[in-house]
């Protein structure tokens, strides 16, 4: 128990966040107008909000889920599903962002202003919730060490 | 010959007794991770994380080739070029290689040189090479053999086991190579449902590609109609075809890393692939299609059809020349019905019609390869399924109020 | 001389063909990628040999299309060799299609490959003994990164066929 309770909480709160995200993408989604806060943009279109947003519900779900007995194998590996799940949404977000960042309105290229435009925030819930989602590479790590 | 089954068996026994030890076996990460893409449970949810990775990655990687760059290649520098220098403006040739001199975009213009081209280079290939590209990986990190445990069950339901998943995947590439990996299932009743319901109802992904230009509105719903009727085919051929259904029988390999060598030569193959097969038949395909317009002979069938276009299926009756290309080939169908005014529920329903009522020529020709009896069965049941399905498409829609 | 590579479906098979002729059969982590066999030619003592990638199956007695393909290409080629290629975690199936093979007349040779997920999987396999029971050159390869491909290249040429009568007596001592 002990040595895994920092993990336990932490995937907890990240569980909890992320299903949050994905119940709100949905939500925003079967409400049609996109909603924007701070640095968070959830998208509204039916693709990436609702289909995306599934996933990332379903990305907490599987953290949360891992939480008993989280040193056991089977159930560690629930949360390496729910990191590889939000960087299958937050990847392929940026993915779209490169694509719409590189050609111009007009003439073949977009101005160095317009390039860099593309990746200011605000962001989506996936591209958030990533850079938290990669501790579980640690806990791999920290795994395969022992 | 000598030994029985059993006696062999023994054999095999008493000699892996004498050299083989099975250590004791831990469960690795690696293992873990693949018990949850089987289970149904996890399974599902991330099978359907996996197909949206893909639909994401193709519509974004062939977004930026062709609206990003082809696009206005095309529109404003090859249309206006070509129209200015190919010779004997009003002519014949002229209309069929550079199609509308007034035209100002590559999908109205209809011409080989600049429709063709335009389809088969700006649209149809980036978004193959898009699909084959993950594709690819999916094969090569071993994600198949899951997916087909997973969705196992479902397929029974049609009379197929859940191996026909690949044959199914590999046909929203090309329905070509389909149809040879059809040979996967065991018996002959899997193999006729199996190749029907890939000429009919799977889109390839050169119509996928183009669907997701010109009609990105509503092409789920001209997926959802297609899904439907895939599985409400298969569950009909199942209960009227006569023959076993035998049970999966599959070994779920460890997932690996893939190669790069070996997807990139996979890549290579399959696109030189679609410049041989596909290229030419678009080219063609606009070659055909202008003849018969130029000679009155897409508004003679016009006519004669349209009590079943307009009146049976709901659509004007002008789609009877992108039915003659979807002959040749489905993405320039599908190009040509997106230059007719129509009605968005006349859009669905055309387009579904294209993508079901007959095999491009090159399935045609590989499924004729497969037995010319299975053939003939195939464009029988396809000729009911189109004339009820397309129908029923237009029901829904005066039900709907939207037809 | 012809050289068959026979094995059960995804063992590796168009790996090891494209190992041994750099030719391009299609090579997939799923069972039955080749459903149509492949041709390719491997220099073998300055001599070319015909090497062919037959679609994997479970036993002589065919159960698909892909299947009857390869037990034709066994009957119709009666004077090849045969490299049989195992899964070497899943050493007994591989066993049943190679004494079956043996059985046939065939000359055959043994690639116990995949050794790297046997290995992974804490199997240990006794190749030395495994090749005196069975009288036949034995081999540990992974196909995939290359290992053991040139061993079984350069002892091709042991391959002799045994009569199932010597494995029972080897085996039963």
């Amino acid at each position: 128990m002990g040595e895994y309770t920092m993990a336990k909480l932490y995937f907890g709160i990240l569980g909890i966040v992320t299903v949050l995200f994905g119940v709100s993408e949905l939500a925003v989604t079967a409400g049609g107008t996109s909603f924007s806060w701070g640095i968070l943009e959830i998208p509204n279109e039916m693709f990436r909000g609702g289909w995306g947003g599934f996933i990332v519900l379903f990305a907490g779900l599987f953290y949360l889920s891992s939480l008993k007995n989280f040193s056991e194998i089977h159930q560690f590996s629930k949360a390496i599903m729910g990191s590889i799940m939000i960087w299958v949404v937050a990847g392929l977000d940026i993915f779209a962002m490169i694509t719409e960042s590189i050609p111009g309105e007009e003439g073949w290229f977009n101005s160095l202003g317009g390039f860099l435009g593309t990746y200011a925030p605000p962001y989506t819930p996936a591209i958030i919730l990533l850079p938290f989602s990669l501790v579980v590479i640690y806990y791999i790590c920290k795994r395969k060490a022992s | 010959m000598g030994l029985s089954v059993d006696e062999r068996w023994d054999l095999i026994d008493k000699i892996s007794k004498e050299t083989v030890t099975f250590g004791k076996y831990k469960h690795t990460l690696k293992d873990a991770v693949g018990e949850l893409t089987i289970k149904p449970l996890t399974g599902i949810p991330i099978a359907i994380a996996v197909l949206y990775g893909l639909w994401s990655f193709f519509g974004s990687f062939a977004g930026f080739f062709t609206d990003g760059f082809f696009v206005s290649l095309f529109d404003e520098h090859f249309l206006p070029w070509i129209q200015s220098v190919f010779p004997d403006k009003g002519g014949w040739l002229y209309y069929i290689f550079v199609g509308d001199p007034l035209a100002d975009n590559c999908f109205e213009a209809f011409g080989v040189l600049t429709s063709g081209l335009f389809i088969a280079i700006g649209v149809v290939l980036p978004a193959i090479i898009a699909f084959y590209l993950i594709l690819t990986l999916l094969e090569d990190i071993g994600y198949m053999p899951r997916l087909a445990v997973l969705i196992d069950t479902i397929l029974h339901k049609i009379g197929l086991h859940g191996y026909a998943i690949v044959p199914t995947i590999l046909s929203l590439g090309c329905n070509v190579p389909a149809v040879t990996a059809s040979r996967i299932l065991e018996t002959r009743k899997q193999r006729f449902i199996m190749m029907t319901l890939l000429a009919i109802f799977i889109p390839c992904g050169a119509q996928l590609g183009i669907m997701e230009e010109v009609i990105p509105d509503t092409m789920g719903y001209v997926l959802i109609y297609l899904l439907i009727g895939y599985f409400i085919l298969g569950f009909i051929l199942n209960k009227i075809i006569p023959g076993k259904s035998p049970e999966i029988l599959i070994d779920v390999p460890p997932y690996q890393r893939p190669m790069l060598r070996n997807v990139r030569r996979k890549m290579q193959m399959r696109i030189v692939g679609f410049f041989k097969v596909a290229i030419p038949f678009v080219l063609l395909g606009c070659a055909v299609v202008n003849i018969l317009y130029k000679g009155g002979v897409i508004d003679w069938l016009a006519n004669v059809m349209s009590p079943l276009l307009s009146g049976w299926f709901g659509v004007p009756d002008e789609t009877v020349g992108p039915l003659i290309a979807a002959f040749l080939r489905k993405d320039l169908a599908v190009a040509q019905l997106s230059a007719i005014p129509m009605t968005s529920y006349q859009m669905i329903t055309s387009v579904v019609l294209v993508s079901i009522y007959f095999p491009c020529v090159a399935t045609f020709v590989m499924i004729l390869k497969e037995g010319w009896k299975d053939l003939l069965g195939s464009v029988a049941v396809l000729a009911a399924v189109v004339f009820l399905y397309g129908g029923l498409i237009h029901l829904i829609g005066i039900l709907l109020g939207v037809a | 001389m012809k050289v068959l590579l026979m094995g059960h479906p995804n063992v590796g098979k168009s790996v090891f063909f494209n190992r041994l002729t750099g030719s391009n059969a299609i090579e997939s982590n799923y069972p039955g990628t080749t459903v149509d066999y492949t041709k390719g030619y491997m220099l073998l003592e300055n001599k070319d040999v015909e090497v062919i990638d037959v679609p994997g199956i479970f036993s002589l007695e065919p159960k698909d299309r892909a299947e009857e393909v390869s037990v034709k290409m066994l009957e119709e080629e009666k004077d090849a060799i045969v490299v049989c290629v195992f899964d070497a975690s899943k050493i007994e199936r591989g066993l049943y299609l190679a004494l079956e093979i043996i059985e046939k007349g065939y000359p055959v040779i043994i690639a116990l490959n995949m050794w790297d997920v046997a290995t992974d999987k804490n199997i240990a396999i006794d190749v030395k003994n495994l090749e005196k029971i069975l009288g036949v050159p034995v081999i540990a390869t992974t196909a995939i990164s290359g290992e053991g491909i040139a061993e079984v290249v350069s002892r091709i040429g042991e391959a002799s066929p045994v009569k199932i009568r010597n494995i029972i007596k080897n085996a039963g001592d």
